[in-house]
């Protein structure tokens, strides 16, 4: 396969799972503002872990702004790649220990983190006021659950990938 | 299934968790003598409420893209109803407690209650 066809295949399949995201309502569980679950992060994995950082990079900052044009509206989009940028660099580094140091359950969490921190830095910088960073602890252990959630998937999705049918990049 | 967690894991789970800590304890404010609530919008305070001597139901409105309507009553405070699209200022409900915030935002609006202590125990006039 071309890799600009899987790369735009995983854009469009981040952008369903952003799209479908907005139906599970988590922030009428804990109404904080930017509160999800983060299934796109997965692609985002799937390209950091079986393609390469390249294409991680890519698919993730099309997927925040197809996604803010699509349904986010364009003040969104300033959030959304704030998170991704910080989710990006954490998950790459943490990357260099991974199977030594860290499974994908520690990168994973880590980039929910990064991601919730590089939202509310955006907000306070939007905002000019960093009374939001009282929203700081919930978003972290938030992200402590998501990030689980996303890791589980991701594990089992790159078992398959693995054994069964490995893409081949020409 | 097994997770094969590995001991770095254990060190984010650590790092994220003493971050947590961290800014409960920084932005912690003990109950205090006046709670006052700061509304503002875009960096810029639309007003500020002293909650405790507010007897009388209050509104303040504010305006942009997405308007809304806050609501100050009994001492609490809380986003009555709002014109954006997500809906998590008004789900956030009343806060009344010092250090506890309520935000819009696509409206760019943040309400914060700060605790002041007066320290002041008779007043000599």
């Amino acid at each position: 396969m071309k890799k600009l066809t899987l790369n735009s295949l995983l854009i469009s399949l981040a952008l369903v799972l952003a799209f479908v995201e907005r139906f599970i309502p988590l922030n009428l569980i804990v109404p904080v503002p930017g509160i999800k679950l983060g299934l796109a992060n997965i692609v985002t994995m799937f390209a950091l872990f079986q393609l390469d950082i390249p294409s991680a990079i890519t698919i993730t900052v099309l997927r925040c702004v197809l996604a803010s044009l699509l349904f986010g509206g364009m003040s969104s989009l300033f959030y959304s790649l704030s998170g991704a940028f910080f989710a990006l660099v954490i998950m790459i580094l943490l990357k260099f220990g991974y199977e030594k140091v860290f499974s994908l359950v520690g990168i994973s969490m880590g980039g929910a983190a990064a991601h919730n921190t590089g939202q509310l830095v955006a907000a306070s910088l939007m905002m000019k006021n960093t009374a939001i960073f009282a929203y700081m602890p919930v978003l972290l252990v938030t992200g402590l659950a998501t990030g689980l959630l996303t890791a589980i998937i991701s594990m089992n999705l790159f078992k398959v990938f693995e054994k069964n049918n490995r893409v081949k990049l020409e | 299934m097994r997770l094969n967690l590995k001991y770095g894991d254990f060190l984010v789970i650590l790092a994220i968790i003493l971050i947590a800590v961290l800014f409960v304890v920084s932005f912690y404010e003990g109950n205090t003598d006046e709670k006052i609530a700061i509304v503002s919008q875009n960096g810029i305070v639309l007003d500020r409420i002293e909650l405790n001597k507010i007897s009388d139901r209050y509104e303040i409105n504010y305006f942009g893209e997405y308007p809304g309507t806050i609501e100050i009553n009994n001492g609490r405070i809380r986003f009555l109803h709002a014109d954006c699209p997500d809906q998590v200022c008004v789900n956030t409900g009343w806060i009344d407690r010092p250090g506890q915030i309520a935000v819009c935002l696509p409206a760019g609006v943040i309400i914060k209650i700060e605790g002041v202590q007066t320290d002041v125990d008779i007043i000599v006039r």
